[in-house]
């Protein structure tokens, strides 16, 4: 999230060559945006049997199982955002850490806008009101 | 005003208790599945006995029925597994088995050896049709009403209470239809 | 028997915190504070050992070393199990409590009797609710009885740990130290009107709480990054996230009442705060301990508890907003201070870190606020959303930050220093990133921004372009400002580590097995051995590693170790660590035979984000000493 923040300010994003696949690679990749994808989608995704870890720091069986999945999908093609839909209409909401933005999470990404808001207005209705 | 607007953190605070509190009698440990009330994934996998042979969702045709997700590995599934023969023996339901990251031949032993409750059983080595059923581990137990929906899902041991609370109603509502 | 002497001291202190606490209150003349609190604390200390020596015993009939502790166990882990799980924590956690209130009576020098009995009071009547709670919820000296068990289960191994050792003193002595503020408003709300001479009374407290805070977090974000075998430094997981709110609103405390020291105004904010930030360090706990959130940092999970600790917050926190809502006699209105001003910059920093703070919090509580709002449906908040929230914040405090130093209270004269901060932060910026391109080959323009700020922030705290008579003058100014200059300066490092980690990184998930050589980033790594370990309660697969690139040679171990008896397994990364990059290497699954997946990572600039912390606390704890000395 925080990289896909930055690219909007640059759009210019330097990759990598193109890799040579490794045969001693457990994900092999022939493109490294699949592979950033990838290891991007590992940290947004939530391990379920875990509770408080994400793919990639976790050796459970459940995430090593996710994590082949999200191979296969990635390596067919799909996009970030297919992927985690894939994952959210068999697991829910709970599968991805990066909560998405519908009715139910309105409050939730726009409190700290509201809040600030609300603050800075009061701040300074109080010192021009003197 | 002055006044007032010292009241306002307090407020603030006896909310936030009021809602803190809230959380703590709030039970959490069930998780919902997604798949409720949606039909039951397709899938092609092979079955436990022969790997020959093929199972998909067609073969999942004796409803209504109940998935049991279990595997050898699993403590909790020998606890489940008295219960599973009783819906078998006592024709409540039919039950189908998802074999789960198992060993094929432990598997076999065990069914031998414990007696095997299921109508078919589905051998998913790499947990491909539980990810698509949104499963966390095992056991876990999907109900599959008479036109192939799943109903209710439950994650843990299923014993005769869980059955009477999470499941038997469905059996009574088909019953009517 | 030594068990039985430590509860029953235990109860002691009960009893004496609780007369303590009632007496400061009744009695309206001098009380031998200093002697109590030293009695208290020779209590809680006693009983502290008492854990300890049944702990270094194996004393398994006590149930809480026995689910704890285990005869395997090394000496030092037994010592260190003491504070491991919940019980033992809540005791050091008193401790620390008191030997915070013992320091301040030994360095107060109150000319007004209330004022010094209210803020031992209160810290008494805390600590007094704290021990009910340990003594009746959470007693580590419970025996099994009859038949105690021949060997403890053990500790969880990933606190087998020396970071983990340290972490919590650290972190509850930060915690712990909010009490003092708190305190200290309480006391000045109910013993005469608060003004700056109350803050700069809490002021040495506040940055010392501060510091170990500090100090706590980022051991504890070191610990996770080499023991949970991701390379990973923050998870925004529930628990760090109850640790990181209390350190915002410290932080945002210690510049509010540096403008009510300074001004005499913000008087109610600052109040306000004070109370904010102890009540964030009780939610905490309350979070942490009653498990309404899964975590992996996980307590004992128990709703009984929970409703005790929730108890204890509403009881001091409402206590302490009734206070102010109906005894603070502070005028409430609005402070004149012009835009331009010094106080007007600490406003908008106050309001950023708290809007931020609160933001955090809530983002934290949202998947149970979620649940009860969509029956039972679950929901993640992590890394993700955290971070992008904070990043306007971290922007917008950035900026502020850079200017800080410059602008003066009142009103600031001219901001002719804009131009010359912003040609500095911009020739730092320019020889970062050439200093980044020799290091690593590539600019990777997704770190600009971090790098910026990091430069304007470094360039506002060195102030090279004040105009300063002579280098004396300048060396002068610095040794005055010794303290914030470093905290800032330490801020600066943890955004360029934080900018250059979340950018530069890169990994790899490759399967070698033992003779092998692959490559990566341009390095040989070669797998020389997988051999089998026998630790002193656990075995463990060890690789050997050996890594060789054009500049140096140099071998790494890593290892995954299966501890018993819980039969838990831990990635012990192989870090080489370095200034400019960590080459971190951490055991995965193995395949057939002897290959092994291994995640080859490296971390650039990640030891800045350590350093900078270390400097934070560091230039707090030298603030706070200095302003201690000269009262």
């Amino acid at each position: 999230m925080f990289r896909k923040l930055l690219t909007i300010f640059f759009a210019t994003f330097i990759f990598g060559l193109t890799l040579a696949e490794e045969p001693n690679e457990v994900y092999p990749f022939e493109d490294s945006i699949h592979e950033e994808r990838f290891l991007s989608l590992l940290n947004e995704l939530r391990c379920p049997k875990c509770q408080g870890s994400n793919l990639a720091g976790s050796n459970a069986p459940i995430a090593i199982d996710l994590k082949r999945e999200v191979y296969r999908l990635v390596k067919l093609g799909k996009t970030e955002k297919e992927v985690k839909t894939y994952l959210v209409d068999r697991y829910g909401n709970f599968i991805v850490y990066d909560p998405p933005f519908e009715s139910d999470t309105y409050a939730l990404w726009l409190a700290p806008l509201i809040i600030f808001l609300i603050t800075i207005s009061v701040i300074l209705f109080r010192r021009f009101s003197n | 005003m002055k006044n007032l607007l010292n009241l306002l953190p307090l407020i603030a605070f006896v909310i936030l208790i009021a809602v803190l509190y809230s959380f703590l009698t709030q039970d959490n440990d069930q998780l919902e599945s997604v798949l409720v009330d949606q039909s039951v994934p397709e899938f092609r996998l092979p079955s436990l006995e022969n790997p020959e042979i093929t199972i998909s969702k067609s073969n999942i045709n004796k409803l209504p029925a109940v998935i049991n997700v279990w595997a050898t590995w699993c403590i909790a599934c020998k606890v489940e597994h008295p219960f599973l023969m009783k819906l078998k023996e006592e024709s409540i339901v039919t039950v189908y088995g998802l074999n789960y990251k198992d060993n094929r031949r432990k598997a076999l032993d065990l069914l031998k050896k414990d007696g095997n409750p299921f109508e078919l059983s589905i051998f998913d080595e790499h947990g491909k049709l539980a990810i698509d059923l949104g499963v966390y581990g095992a056991p876990e137990t999907f109900f599959i009403d008479k036109t192939g929906i799943i109903r209710e899902r439950h994650v843990g041991a299923l014993t005769t209470k869980v059955w009477k609370e999470k499941f038997e109603r469905f059996l009574n509502e088909d019953n009517d239809v | 028997m030594i068990p039985e002497i430590g509860h029953i001291l235990l109860v002691i202190a009960l009893v004496l915190s609780f007369v303590g606490g009632l007496g400061a209150f009744a009695l309206k003349r001098e009380l031998p504070v200093l002697k109590i609190s030293f009695i208290l604390n020779l209590l809680l200390i006693g009983s502290f050992f008492a854990l300890i020596y049944s702990f270094v015993i194996d004393d398994f009939s006590v149930a809480y070393v026995a689910q704890n502790s285990n005869t395997n166990l090394p000496i030092y882990y037994k010592f260190a199990a003491t504070w491991g799980a919940h019980e033992g924590s809540l005791i050091l956690w008193i401790l620390s409590m008191n030997i915070w209130l013992l320091t301040f009576i030994f360095f107060d020098n109150s000319k007004n009797t209330n004022f010094s009995n209210y803020v031992f009071g209160v810290c008494c009547l805390v600590i007094f609710s704290f021990l009910l709670f340990t003594i009746f919820t959470s007693n580590p000296f419970e025996r099994i009885l009859p038949i105690p068990p021949i060997n403890g289960a053990d500790l969880n191994p990933s606190l087998q740990d020396f970071a983990f050792t340290v972490h919590p003193p650290l972190l509850y002595f930060g915690y712990s130290g909010l009490l003092i503020p708190f305190a200290i408003s309480i006391s000045a709300m109910l013993s005469g009107q608060p003004n700056k001479d109350w803050a700069s009374s809490s002021r040495p407290w506040t940055l010392l709480a501060c510091s170990f805070l500090t100090i706590g977090i980022g051991l504890g974000s070191w610990w996770a990054y080499y023991e949970l075998g991701w390379g990973g430094w923050w998870f925004w997981d529930p628990v760090e996230n109850a640790a990181f709110v209390p350190w915002l609103l410290a932080v945002a405390l210690v510049h509010s009442l540096l403008v009510t020291e300074n001004r005499n105004i913000f008087i109610n904010w600052s109040l306000l705060l004070s109370i904010f930030a102890f009540a964030a360090s009780l939610l905490g706990t309350f979070l942490v301990r009653s498990g309404i959130l899964t975590s992996v940092h996980a307590f004992a999970l128990d709703p009984e508890r929970g409703l005790f600790i929730l108890g204890i917050f509403s009881f001091f926190v409402l206590g302490g907003l009734v206070i102010f809502a109906f005894k603070n006699s502070t005028n409430n209105v609005a402070s004149f201070y012009s835009l331009n001003s010094k106080e007007f910059g600490l406003l908008l920093n106050n309001l950023l870190l708290v809007v931020l703070a609160v933001s955090i919090l809530f983002g934290t509580l949202y998947p149970l606020i979620y649940e009860a709002f969509t029956d039972g449906k679950q929901i993640s908040v992590g890394a993700p959303y955290f971070e992008f929230i904070i990043f306007p914040f971290a922007i917008l405090l950035g900026l502020l930050q850079g200017i800080a130093l410059y602008i003066s209270w009142g009103s600031t004269k001219s901001f002719s220093f804009i131009g010359k901060l912003i040609v500095e932060a911009i020739s730092i910026s320019l020889l970062t990133l050439v200093l980044l391109f020799i290091l690593f080959d590539e600019l990777i323009s997704a770190s600009f921004f971090a790098i910026f700020i990091f430069a304007w922030i470094l360039a506002g705290s060195l102030m090279i372009n004040f105009s300063f008579k002579s280098f004396a003058n300048y060396l002068d100014f610095v040794n005055r400002r010794i303290g914030v200059m470093l905290s800032h300066i330490g801020m600066a490092l943890l955004v360029l580590g934080i900018g250059v980690v979340s950018s530069y990184s890169s990994e790899k998930e490759l399967i070698i097995k033992p003779g092998e050589k692959v490559e990566f980033l341009n390095k040989d790594i070669e797998l020389l051995a997988i051999k089998d370990v026998q630790g002193p309660n656990f075995i463990s697969k060890t690789a050997e590693i050996k890594v060789s690139d054009d500049k140096r040679v140099f071998n790494i171990q890593s290892e995954k170790r299966t501890y018993f008896p819980s039969g838990q397994v831990t990635t012990e990364a192989g870090i080489d660590t370095g200034l400019f990059r960590d080459f971190y290497v951490s055991m995965g699954d193995n395949f057939k035979e002897d290959s092994w997946s291994f995640r080859l990572q490296s971390k650039p600039f990640i030891r800045w984000i350590w350093l900078g912390a270390l400097l934070i606390t560091l230039g707090t704890f030298i603030s706070s000493i200095n302003l201690i000395r000269k009262q």
